[in-house]
């Protein structure tokens, strides 16, 4: 009996060295040179032409499904990366994240107001009555804030600190990351998130200032606050951008809408990271030392400049 | 769009593979199985707290709270995004279940795509138990829940099948069984694919099961075709051969 080739069994036979040599190359190491990438792409071309044949064959399911696994990682291997200029993360933070901050600049501005309008509102009513503070927080809130402030900060025990420095992050970290994320509920978990968390922190600050500790949360914040504040904003400005590619979908599927938003959302989302990041290291290492408080404000001032000169200047030839 | 747990993609060189999308149930495994590793290494941070704790008294047990905290911080949001990134597409959890994250378009995820869709966690998971994120996935015909739909990745099975030693007619057919076969046998598509199919599956079956099986399909071919042979299953086989033997050699 002569090997046919319509023979399933003999054209498995015949390609199986082939396929097995493909499928090491692509499991393993990344090829090295340029004679193996070679041999990959010639691999390649072959299997795809062995793939077509293939589907005129009665192959084994087994076989099929193999086949495809191999084609499927083989194609990963030889077109997956990136792009042919792979921006390194420090030049995506330095160029692309700012760009994007004034490319979408509503977005970022809407976000600002929503954070900042109710926080200086909340200012104003905290410091003027009582009644406000109580209205809007528990008690036992109110009285944990004025506990954790009622020392300068320089004075609290490093214990304390890096308590606290852990409550920071989480707390703050996912106050960013949940503004972000409910912005898919057509925008309105963003909005409630920054308005919300605007008015707590403004009422806090407004509460502690009435009742004569305001110097202590101040100086404690006026390092990193520009770095964590602005951060919550990028994240918010984020979540408005997906609410909107849903709501406004431009003739798209809502997920075709959603594809089409994801560069920019990720650039925005991917911003607030590095800034809070960078917040949560000023806190841990800058904002509770013993540094005097002239020194702390002239700090937080020169983080307030970088702020804005990063994202008005940066990327901008 | 019609519902289905395959998806095609075509490649430039005009080939077409095949991902067979993950559902809800292997997800919510693997899922668990992240929890628990997520959980171990908790404790394994609170364990050493403790132990600072007692070591370095007050001061001890402050940094180990701001510890536990910053871990269970970077267990919630960063995990993930942090494995499907470093480990193309695969939790632990992921791995062991043979799942893994790509590309809408089959291709590999890159880092911002695995941060987008781990961060969108905070709105699947609302409002409890990712009750969102399930109602998407039933809604969604590739099965992906919000965080995906915004990164554009969809979660995949790849379970590596091995590639069989061995699938053809078992023993060879004989000289005297190939003189004794008809000079035409036409099997329909549909038969082919059954004996192909049960040869794969012929060392799980065992002889008896094999031939107890081809009793239902080998006396019909051999009305129709006049191939016998030496009980049902070498029947099959044998007709099986013999109508790929009608085919016209490749000159090469």
């Amino acid at each position: 009996m002569t090997v046919r080739r319509d023979d399933p069994a003999a054209f498995v036979a015949a390609r199986r060295a082939r396929w097995e040599r493909l499928a090491a190359t692509v499991d393993g190491a990344p090829p090295d040179g340029a004679a193996a990438w070679a041999g990959l792409a010639a691999d390649w071309r072959a299997l795809c032409t062995d793939l077509a044949e293939a589907r005129e064959l009665d192959l084994p399911d087994d076989v099929r499904r193999w086949l495809d696994g191999l084609a499927a990682r083989a194609h990963d291997r030889l077109y997956g990366h990136g792009g042919t200029v792979q921006r390194g993360m420090f030049a995506w933070v330095r160029d692309d994240v700012p760009r994007e901050v004034r490319a979408s600049g509503a977005y970022v501005l809407a976000s600002a107001v929503l954070l900042y309008g109710p926080m200086i509102a909340s200012i104003v009513a905290a410091s003027a009555s009582p009644g406000f503070a109580e209205a809007l927080m528990a008690p036992e809130m109110l009285a944990r804030v004025e506990a954790m402030y009622e020392v300068p900060i320089s004075e609290r025990s490093a214990a304390e600190n890096a308590q606290m420095l852990g409550f920071y992050v989480m707390n703050n970290v996912g106050i960013a990351f949940r503004c972000f994320a409910t912005g898919v509920l057509a925008g309105l978990g963003t909005v409630f998130f920054l308005v919300y968390n605007g008015a707590v922190i403004g009422t806090v600050f407004g509460h502690l200032g009435r009742v004569g500790l305001g110097d202590n949360l101040l100086l404690f914040v006026v390092g990193h606050g520009a770095w964590e504040l602005n951060g919550i904003v990028l994240a918010g400005a984020a979540g408005l951008r997906l609410g909107d590619a849903i709501v406004r979908t431009g003739g798209r599927t809502v997920a075709g809408s959603l594809r089409a938003a994801m560069p920019a959302t990720a650039r925005l989302v991917g911003g607030a990271a590095v800034m809070i990041g960078v917040a949560a290291v000023i806190e841990g290492l800058w904002s509770a030392s013993p540094v005097p408080g002239w020194g702390k404000i002239a700090f937080g001032a020169v983080q307030a400049v970088v702020v804005v000169v990063w994202w008005a200047r940066g990327g901008r030839g | 769009m019609p519902v289905d747990t395959v998806v095609a993609f075509e490649t430039p060189e005009r080939v077409v593979f095949r991902h067979a999308v993950a559902g809800p149930a292997a997800r919510s495994v693997a899922w668990a199985v992240d929890a628990v590793i997520q959980v171990s290494a908790l404790a394994v941070v609170a364990a050493f707290g403790a132990l600072l704790g007692i070591g370095f008294g007050a001061l001890g047990a402050g940094v180990a709270v701001g510890l536990g905290l910053i871990a269970l911080f970077l267990a919630q949001w960063l995990y993930g995004a942090f494995f499907e990134w470093w480990a193309g597409g695969r939790t632990p959890g992921k791995a062991l279940l043979g799942l893994r994250v790509v590309r809408a378009d089959g291709g590999p995820i890159d880092g911002r795509q695995a941060l987008l869709r781990n961060l969108m966690r905070g709105a699947d998971a609302l409002p409890f138990a990712y009750g969102v994120g399930v109602v998407v996935m039933a809604v969604d015909p590739r099965q992906r829940r919000l965080g995906d739909l915004v990164a554009d990745t969809m979660v995949v099975r790849t379970a590596r099948s091995r590639l069989a030693s061995e699938h053809g007619i078992v023993p060879p057919v004989t000289e005297a069984e190939w003189a004794s076969l008809p000079p035409r046998v036409v099997l329909t598509r549909e038969e082919r694919q059954v004996i192909v199919g049960m040869q794969q599956r012929a060392a799980v079956l065992g002889e008896a099961r094999l031939d107890e099986l081809a009793g239902v399909l080998a006396p019909g071919v051999t009305a129709r075709t006049g191939v016998v042979g030496a009980g049902p299953w070498r029947t099959l086989q044998l007709a099986l051969a013999r109508s790929r033997g009608e085919r016209p050699v490749d000159p090469s």
